[in-house]
């Protein structure tokens, strides 16, 4: 493996730990098994290529969707996105509240949907953010989260912001009680901070050669 | 009767403390703050025996909630439910003095722990 695939390799699997740790508190929550896919991550340069994000999203993706935001900032600066489609969100939220899933369930959603949704989404954010941080020892500081529906138009004009050089595109499934839920979260990074992951990581890697 | 505030800006994470406590801890008394500035009006207010409280809440932080009540009184007992899992956010918060600090969400476990470090402190 050459070193630029390990370094790869190092990144993929802090991602995996602090996503394998979100769902054991989406099982906490849910008070269901959780099982989780193996998660892949992208990184994207704006810097070099003309990037559409919502070509990233999975082809599944091709309604509403449901966007949980958070920024952060310190020693990283840049925004967390946690997207998943609104119509399997009903579901989720039935299973966060413990409540009966129902099949036929619309896509109106009630400020105690956003309420939970906006919880859940944070729990889930602070979690895989955190829990990198704890791992490469970068400490971040949040801003309140957000939620918003989006269809693909309003996603590309709002999401795709251009004022950060690089994304970092994680795809995450869990498969609650059967009910498999798709998600992407997608964490823009100013310049300076991909700089600093990759600083850390080449810490971890001089680690394992001492 | 014990009285506890429970300052959290989601209304899920309020009623889900609210219904573990009322579980385990039985004769309580809540209230609910929906950010840390209603959280210290209702402080000064209320004077609770314990204070449960969020970190990320808008208006006034958790932290600085902490900080406001700590300089009123130095004994207060406060317990932080928060979904931070940041190491170093945990050492700040708890140079505080606080009773606990516990990463959300909140289940039977943490609630059980929670009510038990409450009431050895009401029973001394």
């Amino acid at each position: 493996m050459d070193r630029s695939s390990f370094k790869y390799d190092i990144l993929k699997e802090v991602f995996n730990i602090s996503v394998g740790k979100a769902a054991d508190l989406l099982s906490e929550i849910t008070g269901k098994k959780i099982l989780l896919k193996i998660p892949d991550v992208t990184i994207l340069d704006r810097t070099t290529n003309n990037i559409e994000l919502t070509e990233y999203l999975p082809i599944k993706f091709t309604g509403a969707l449901m966007v949980s935001t958070i920024s952060f900032k310190e020693n990283l600066t840049g925004k967390a996105n946690l997207i998943f489609p609104a119509e399997k969100m009903k579901a989720f939220i039935h299973l966060c509240l413990n409540e009966d899933v129902h099949e036929e369930d619309d896509l109106n959603f009630t400020d105690i949907d956003f309420d939970v949704i906006k919880e859940i989404g944070n729990i889930i954010l602070n979690c895989i953010l955190g829990e990198t941080g704890n791992l490469l020892n970068i400490k971040l500081q949040y801003s309140l989260p957000e939620v918003k529906i989006y269809n693909h138009i309003n996603f590309r004009k709002d999401i795709d912001e251009k004022e950060y050089q690089h994304i970092l595109v994680l795809y995450i499934t869990f498969i609650i009680d059967s009910t498999e839920i798709e998600g992407t979260i997608i964490v823009d990074l100013a310049l300076q901070s991909l700089n600093e992951i990759m600083r850390k990581i080449d810490l971890i890697e001089a680690d394992i050669y001492d | 009767m014990t009285k506890v505030l429970i300052v959290d800006d989601s209304v899920f994470s309020q009623k889900i403390a609210a219904n573990l406590i009322k579980k385990y801890m039985g004769d309580v008394e809540l209230s609910f703050a929906n950010d840390g500035e209603e959280g210290i009006e209702l402080y000064e207010k209320l004077k609770p025996d314990f204070v449960i409280t969020d970190l990320l809440m808008p208006k006034l932080s958790g932290q600085e909630l902490i900080r406001r009540i700590k300089a009123h009184d130095k004994f207060a007992e406060i317990i932080v439910v928060s979904a931070d899992v940041q190491k170093n956010i945990r050492e700040e918060v708890e140079a505080y003095n606080i009773l606990s600090f516990l990463n959300k969400p909140l289940q039977d476990e943490k609630a059980q722990l929670i009510c038990n470090l409450m009431r050895e402190k009401i029973h001394g």
